[in-house]
C-alpha cells in the first residue's frame, strides 16, 4: 500500500500554515525569518511530490526546487544583514518596536 | 524465492547486513583512530628529531591504550552552561556525519556499503553538517573564547567547502559519474586520474586539510591559541569524541583522494583475487594520512586572515579557472583526455612556481609601504 | 511483504516534521527554535528520499542544514535580547492571526487528500539525470540568472553590515 500523493500535499500544507502562523504571531525578527524558511520548505515538498508523480513527462518541479534553494539562501543572507543593521541602530529585534523609519 | 548469501533468508539478511556494516565501520573508525594517534605521535617525534612514546609496550605501541584509559577516568567537568542538552549533543553532531560517510567508500570490487548514484555528493553533504556541530559546541560552552573559536572554525569550514566542491566537480566532469564505485572503476590499471587532473588533487588536498581543521589550518583548535578554541570546556571522553571525529574525517578525506585520483582498489593481482583490493585501498589511504601528519609536523600555523585570504584570493580563482578550462577542453576535444591533462599540468606548474614569486613581490611592496609611512 | 515500510517511514517523518515545525514557532528559547528548524530540514530531506528524489535531498541538507542554519545561528548569537516573559514573545495580533490561519489550514489539508494516486506512480529511477539535463539544457538561462542573483545577494549583504569607516 503506497502513500497517496494527497498525504504529501497535506503535510506540505500543514507545514506551510505553521510557518505562516509563525510569521504572523512571533515578535522576534529572526524567528520570523525561520518561519519563512519553513514555508519555503513546505512548497519544496509539494513541488517535488508533484514532480515525481508526473516524472514520466518531465521533472520541471524538481528544477524549480533548485531555484527555490538559491533564492531562499540569498533571502536569508540579505534578511539577516538587514536585521543586524537594525539591531546596530537600536538594540532590539522586536518587530513591534522597530516601527519608525527615523532613528 | 530469492536466497541471500550463505543461504540466509533475505528478510533476515537485510537488517543483519546493516548491523554487521555498522559494527564493521565502528570497529574501523575506532581502530583506525587508535592507530593514527600512535602514528601521529611517533611521526611528529621522528620529524622533530626526538623519539616519541617508548616505554609503554614494545616501541610504545600501547601508549594509545594508556591515553584512552586516562581519558575515560577523567572527571566530567561541566561548568555553569547556557544549555545542558546542546553541550551534550554537540560531540555527537560532529561525530555522526563522519561515521555515515563510510557507507559509500569502495574498499574492493563488490565491497561497498551502498552504491549510491550520488555517492560523492553524499560525502560532501555530510562534510558540511559538521559545521553545525562545531557552532553548537562553541556556543553551548558559555565561554567567550569558545564562542569565538567556534564561529571562526565555522567560517573557515564554510569558506573551504567551495574549492573542495569545485575540485570534485572537475573530476566528475572528466569521469562522468557521481557514484564512488563508478569513479573507482573508471581508472583501470595505470590510467589514474592523477595523471589527468593533478591540480584538482592538490587543491582538494589543501581544502581537505582546512576542512578537517588540521595543521596548518588548525587555528580554531590549537592548544596555544584561544585556549583551545571551541574545545575548551570539553574534558575527558567528550574531548576524545571530537578527536575521534577529526581522525575519522582525515581518513574519509584520504579515502576520497584515493578513490578519485589514485584508483581506489586497483593494484597488482586484483583481477585474480578481488579481496586484495582492500589491502591496496588501505595502503593508499594510510599513505595520505601519513602525508597529513607529515604536513602537520612541518608547516607553521596560518593566522585566520591569512587562511581566509588563501581560500578566497588564491584557491577559489584557481579552482574556477581549472573548472572552466577543463570544461572547455572537454567540449572542444570530446574524445580524448590529453588536452585536459596538458592544461592541468601547466596550471599546476604555474601555481607552484608563481605563488612564491607573487608572495615575495607582495612582501616587498608591504615593506616599501611601511618604510615610507614610518 | 515489506510493504508496510513506506507508510511507516512516512508516518514517522510526518510526525517529526509537524512537531518540529510547531516547536520552531512556539519554543521558549530562540536557539531551540533554530535547532528544531534544522531538524525539520533533515526530515524533509528524508521525505525527498522517500519520493525518490535523492539529489534534491542531498542539496537540501547541504544548503539548508549546512549553510542556512549556521547563518541563522550567527544571527541569533549576534542579537542577544534581555530575557522576558513567555507571553511577550507573541505580537499583539496573535488572536486575529490564529482565527485567520487555522480554518484555512484545515480546509487546504482536507482538499489535499483528493489526490488519491500514489506519489511514486510515475517515478522510475533516480532524479539525477533528468534534473541535470533540465537544469543545464532547458533552463540554462535561469541558471545563469540565479548565479547573478547570488552574487548580488552576497555583495548586498556585505555592504549592509559594513560599518562606516570615518
Amino acid at each position: 500500500m503506497a502513500v497517496p500523493l494527497g498525504a504529501f500535499i497535506a503535510v506540505s500544507a500543514v507545514l506551510f500554515f505553521i510557518g505562516t502562523a509563525g510569521v504572523l504571531v512571533r515578535r522576534n525578527a529572526v524567528v520570523i525569518l525561520m518561519s519563512v524558511e519553513l514555508m519555503l520548505n513546505a512548497t519544496n515538498l509539494a513541488l517535488v511530490a508533484f514532480s515525481r508523480r508526473y516524472s514520466s513527462i518531465d521533472e520541471r518541479g524538481s528544477v524549480f526546487v533548485v531555484f527555490i534553494f538559491v533564492v531562499a539562501a540569498a533571502e536569508v543572507a540579505v534578511g539577516l544583514a538587514i536585521v543586524l543593521s537594525a539591531y546596530r541602530n537600536k538594540p532590539t529585534v522586536d518587530v513591534d518596536e522597530i516601527r519608525q523609519l527615523k532613528g | 524465492m530469492p536466497v541471500g548469501p550463505f543461504g540466509i533468508d533475505p528478510v533476515i539478511w537485510a537488517p543483519l547486513r546493516l548491523v554487521i556494516a555498522v559494527l564493521l565501520v565502528v570497529g574501523l573508525v575506532f581502530n583506525g583512530a587508535l592507530a593514527q594517534i600512535y602514528l601521529e605521535r611517533k611521526i611528529q617525534a621522528i620529524i622533530q628529531d626526538r623519539l616519541g612514546p617508548l616505554h609503554t609496550g614494545p616501541w610504545g605501541l600501547l601508549q594509545t591504550f594508556a591515553d584512552a584509559i586516562k581519558l575515560l577516568g577523567k572527571e566530567d567537568i561541566r561548568a555553569r552552561l547556557t544549555d545542558k542538552w546542546f553541550f551534550l549533543a554537540a560531540p555527537s553532531i560532529v561525530f555522526s556525519p563522519m561515521l555515515a560517510s563510510y557507507v559509500v567508500i569502495p574498499f574492493a570490487p563488490g565491497i561497498v556499503g551502498a552504491d549510491l548514484n550520488v555517492g560523492l555528493l553524499y560525502m560532501t553533504t555530510l562534510g558540511s553538517m559538521t559545521v553545525l556541530g562545531i557552532v553548537i559546541a562553541g556556543w553551548a560552552s558559555n565561554n567567550k573564547y569558545s564562542l569565538m573559536g567556534g564561529l571562526r572554525s565555522a567560517g573557515q569550514l564554510i569558506s573551504y567547502e567551495v574549492p573542495q566542491i569545485l575540485s570534485l566537480v572537475t573530476v566528475v566532469l572528466v569521469v562522468g559519474t557521481l557514484s564512488m564505485v563508478g569513479i573507482a572503476e573508471s581508472q583501470p590499471g595505470w590510467q589514474l586520474n592523477v595523471l589527468v587532473l593533478p591540480l584538482a588533487f592538490v587543491t582538494y588536498f589543501i581544502a581537505g586539510l582546512a576542512e578537517t581543521n588540521r595543521a596548518p589550518f588548525d587555528l580554531p583548535e590549537a592548544e596555544s591559541e584561544l585556549v583551545a578554541g571551541f574545545l575548551t570546556e570539553y574534558s575527558g571522553m567528550r574531548w576524545a569524541i571530537f578527536f575521534l571525529a577529526e581522525y575519522g574525517e582525515v581518513t574519509v578525506v584520504s579515502s576520497i583522494v584515493t578513490t578519485l585520483w589514485f584508483g581506489a582498489w586497483h593494484g597488482p593481482f586484483v583481477e585474480v583475487f578481488p579481496l586484495i583490493g582492500v589491502l591496496w585501498f588501505t595502503l593508499k589511504t594510510y599513505f595520505f594520512v601519513l602525508v597529513f601528519m607529515w604536513i602537520r609536523a612541518t608547516l607553521p600555523r596560518l593566522r585566520i586572515d591569512q587562511l581566509m585570504s588563501l581560500c578566497w584570493k588564491v584557491l577559489i580563482p584557481l579552482t574556477l579557472t581549472n573548472l572552466v578550462v577543463t570544461a572547455t577542453l572537454l567540449l572542444v576535444f570530446p574524445s580524448t583526455l590529453v588536452p585536459v591533462a596538458i592544461a592541468n599540468w601547466i596550471l599546476l606548474a604555474a601555481f607552484v612556481l608563481l605563488l612564491p614569486y607573487v608572495q615575495r613581490r607582495r612582501l616587498v611592496a608591504l615593506r616599501e609601504r611601511l618604510r615610507t609611512a614610518a | 511483504m515489506l510493504d508496510f515500510i513506506e507508510p511507516a517511514l512516512f508516518a514517522i517523518l510526518t510526525i517529526a516534521i509537524v512537531a518540529a515545525g510547531a516547536g520552531v514557532v512556539l519554543a521558549n528559547r530562540i536557539t531551540t527554535s533554530a535547532l528544531l528548524m534544522a531538524f525539520t530540514f533533515l526530515n524533509i530531506a528524508g521525505m525527498f528520499v522517500l519520493l525518490g528524489a535523492e539529489t534534491i535531498a542531498m542539496f537540501q541538507v547541504l544548503i539548508y542544514v549546512g549553510a542556512i542554519t549556521v547563518l541563522i545561528l550567527y544571527g541569533v548569537m549576534f542579537t542577544p535580547q534581555s530575557p522576558r516573559a513567555y507571553g511577550l514573545f507573541f505580537q499583539t495580533q496573535k488572536y486575529w492571526a490564529a482565527l485567520f490561519v487555522v480554518p484555512i489550514a484545515i480546509f487546504v489539508a482536507l482538499v489535499a487528500f483528493s489526490f488519491r494516486d500514489s506519489a511514486t506512480l510515475g517515478a522510475k529511477g533516480g532524479d539525477l539525470l533528468p534534473l541535470a539535463t533540465s537544469v543545464f539544457r532547458d533552463f540554462a538561462f535561469p541558471f545563469e540568472v540565479a548565479s547573478v542573483l547570488l552574487l548580488a545577494a552576497m555583495v548586498g549583504a556585505i555592504v549592509l553590515v559594513k560599518r562606516d569607516e570615518e
